[in-house]
């Protein structure tokens, strides 16, 4: 067990943290807003968070201190939502395609800057990320709970006044909005709570990857969480959560399958090599055959009825 | 146009005063003026295409004016969004039923309450004991309602999956779950048969006097509005070409010319 959870680390820990960023996808989403604008704030906080440990760091030759790591955590999500609310309030009246291409534009913009920009390190980035663990599994200790905190909040909101009021407006913005509720009031919350979640998540990535540059969360980013969130199934938090963590996970299951034996040795090759091809088709047939994800809320509702 | 005055009737609950909507060239609503009284049935009716859902989106706040003043219980609110009309208390339902279809019935309703919620969004999300309390209100009130519609046996079916009357029931206790003192009904009877259009009826009646409701109603189906209403306004091209009690209505010459042509 203890080998598995060392050579598996990084993967699980991985895999935590992409289905926390499909959850913050999904939080706009819930709203029917498509934003693809969870790369922009992960990298924000991911910056915040590497900024502020590099150019003060911790005394003498100990691990980070974790207080600190929960510290850049809270900045990074405060300025997340501060700026969510800023790009928020105008860009949300854009909708549809149109918003998911303003919140691309939005993501480019600030990669763009932190190329350019001499506190982010420039093209080179930011390197040497102070650990506050030892090893890579440890930072499950923080992405475990922050994912269980994230999921248990979503949980919750899909069962109040609020999270109402978001479902009404993915449902019918023009019916909700005759029923009293201010359709930029909620739009921007929702867009605020997954830009939030962004930036929090941002923050222990920095950490985790030791290293952060105007590589991480780009237009590809988007785009995968995209797809974590409709191949999960984007109508129950549960979906995101399982396509995040599914999704992550496909490729290096792939490459382990590559070592079963008595498989053709053609057959092995392909699963390593073409994993990423597998991954694409694997991805495009799910889209296919499961329109609305694979964990729809009728899905859930008859797993209910079968528990006695 | 002229300047809302300071104090208006105290019974008027809506008056519209030169209300007015454009189109490009086309003047869906054309300087329509009226009052509707506490407590009225007030009907609109009028041919096709003669502007009463362009009227009620003016109303609602749907589709602002091109010119004129809308005064809800003497304040003006033309101008304000469509929520800001909503929490004040003007309900309504849709020509097209806009139901959340996806969602059950009980959602539907109580998605509606939302302006009645109290308890902060911290406060919901932990469940404390003032926030449980505010929402186990509010589902009761919804049941009540569904219950009133003769829905609460469905109450957890999606809305998308009921018949049509159905529907348009479960859209009057959406619109009632608002507790509204203005309610505007968008042809309620649509696609319902002599039955149902008899029991329509009577619930429109009762529900104004349980809620003390004024009721707003376009209706295509004559003879309904005229067992219904106090009083009749009727659109023709976006004008208003006669008001008054559906006898009167009944007799103008301009109203006979508009429905039979010349």
């Amino acid at each position: 067990m203890g080998s598995f959870f060392n050579t598996y680390g990084f993967l699980l820990t991985s895999m935590v943290l992409a289905a926390s960023l499909a959850l913050s996808l999904y939080l706009p989403l819930m709203a029917g807003q498509l934003s693809l604008a969870s790369p922009g704030f992960y990298a924000l906080g991911g910056y915040i968070a590497a900024v502020l440990s590099t150019r003060y760091p911790a005394a003498g030759n100990t691990l980070f201190p974790l207080w600190r790591l929960l510290a850049e955590m809270l900045l990074a999500g405060l300025a997340s939502g501060v700026l969510a609310v800023l790009v928020g309030v105008p860009a949300l009246r854009l909708r549809g395609i149109y918003l998911a291409l303003a919140t691309i534009a939005f993501v480019e913009i600030l990669r763009v800057l932190s190329l350019n920009l001499a506190i982010t390190g420039g093209a080179v980035g930011i390197f040497g990320i102070p650990q506050p663990f030892s090893t890579q599994i440890g930072y499950l200790w923080i992405a475990g709970p922050l994912l269980l905190l994230s999921m248990l909040f979503t949980y919750r909101l899909e069962r109040i006044r609020v999270g109402r009021a978001f479902v009404a407006l993915r449902e019918d913005e023009l019916a909700a909005d005759s029923m009293g509720i201010s359709p930029t009031c909620y739009k921007v919350l929702a867009f605020t709570l997954g830009a939030v979640l962004a930036g929090v998540v941002g923050a222990i990535s920095a950490h985790f990857l030791n290293t952060w540059n105007a590589r991480q969360g780009t237009f590809d980013a988007s785009i995968s969480y995209l797809a974590f969130v409709l191949i999960g199934g984007s109508r129950t938090f549960v979906g995101p959560v399982v396509g995040g963590l599914v999704l992550t996970a496909l490729p290096e299951l792939l490459r382990a399958l590559t070592g079963v034996s008595g498989l053709p040795p053609w057959l092995g090759q392909f699963l390593r090599d073409g994993r990423l091809i597998i991954y694409g088709a694997l991805i495009a047939i799910g889209a296919v055959f499961f329109p609305q994800g694979l964990i729809t809320p009728d899905l859930l509702s008859r797993w209910r009825k079968l528990q006695p | 146009m002229t300047a809302p005055s300071p104090v208006a009737a105290p019974d008027i609950v809506l008056e519209a005063r030169g209300m007015t909507r454009r189109f490009g060239g086309l003047v869906a609503v054309d300087n329509v003026s009226f009052g509707v009284q506490r407590g009225e049935l007030f009907g609109l009716i009028g041919p096709n295409g003669a502007g009463k859902t362009t009227l009620f989106n003016l109303i609602t706040g749907l589709t602002p004016p091109s010119a004129g003043t809308l005064l809800h219980r003497g304040q003006v609110v033309t101008g304000l969004r469509p929520h800001r009309i909503a929490a004040r208390g003007i309900a309504r339902t849709f020509q097209n039923i806009r139901l959340f279809g996806e969602l059950s019935a009980l959602q539907n309703v109580m998605i509606a309450q939302h302006t009645q919620g109290r308890a902060g969004m911290f406060a919901s999300l932990v469940a404390a004991p003032a926030a449980r309390r505010e929402e186990r209100d509010l589902r009761e009130r919804a049941m009540a309602l569904l219950e009133l519609v003769g829905l609460a046996g469905r109450a957890n079916a999606k809305a998308r999956n009921f018949a049509y009357g159905d529907q348009r029931r479960l859209e009057i206790a959406r619109a009632l779950a608002l507790q509204p003192d203005l309610l505007l009904l968008d042809e309620p009877a649509a696609g319902m048969n002599p039955n149902e259009k008899a029991t329509l009826t009577d619930f429109i009646r009762s529900i104004r006097a349980q809620f003390g409701l004024t009721i707003l109603l376009i209706e295509h189906h004559v003879p309904l509005v005229m067992g219904l209403c106090d009083r009749v306004a009727v659109l023709d091209f976006g004008h208003l070409i006669a008001l008054g009690d559906p006898a009167q209505v009944q007799n103008n010459p301009a109203v006979i010319e508009a429905y039979l042509g010349e």
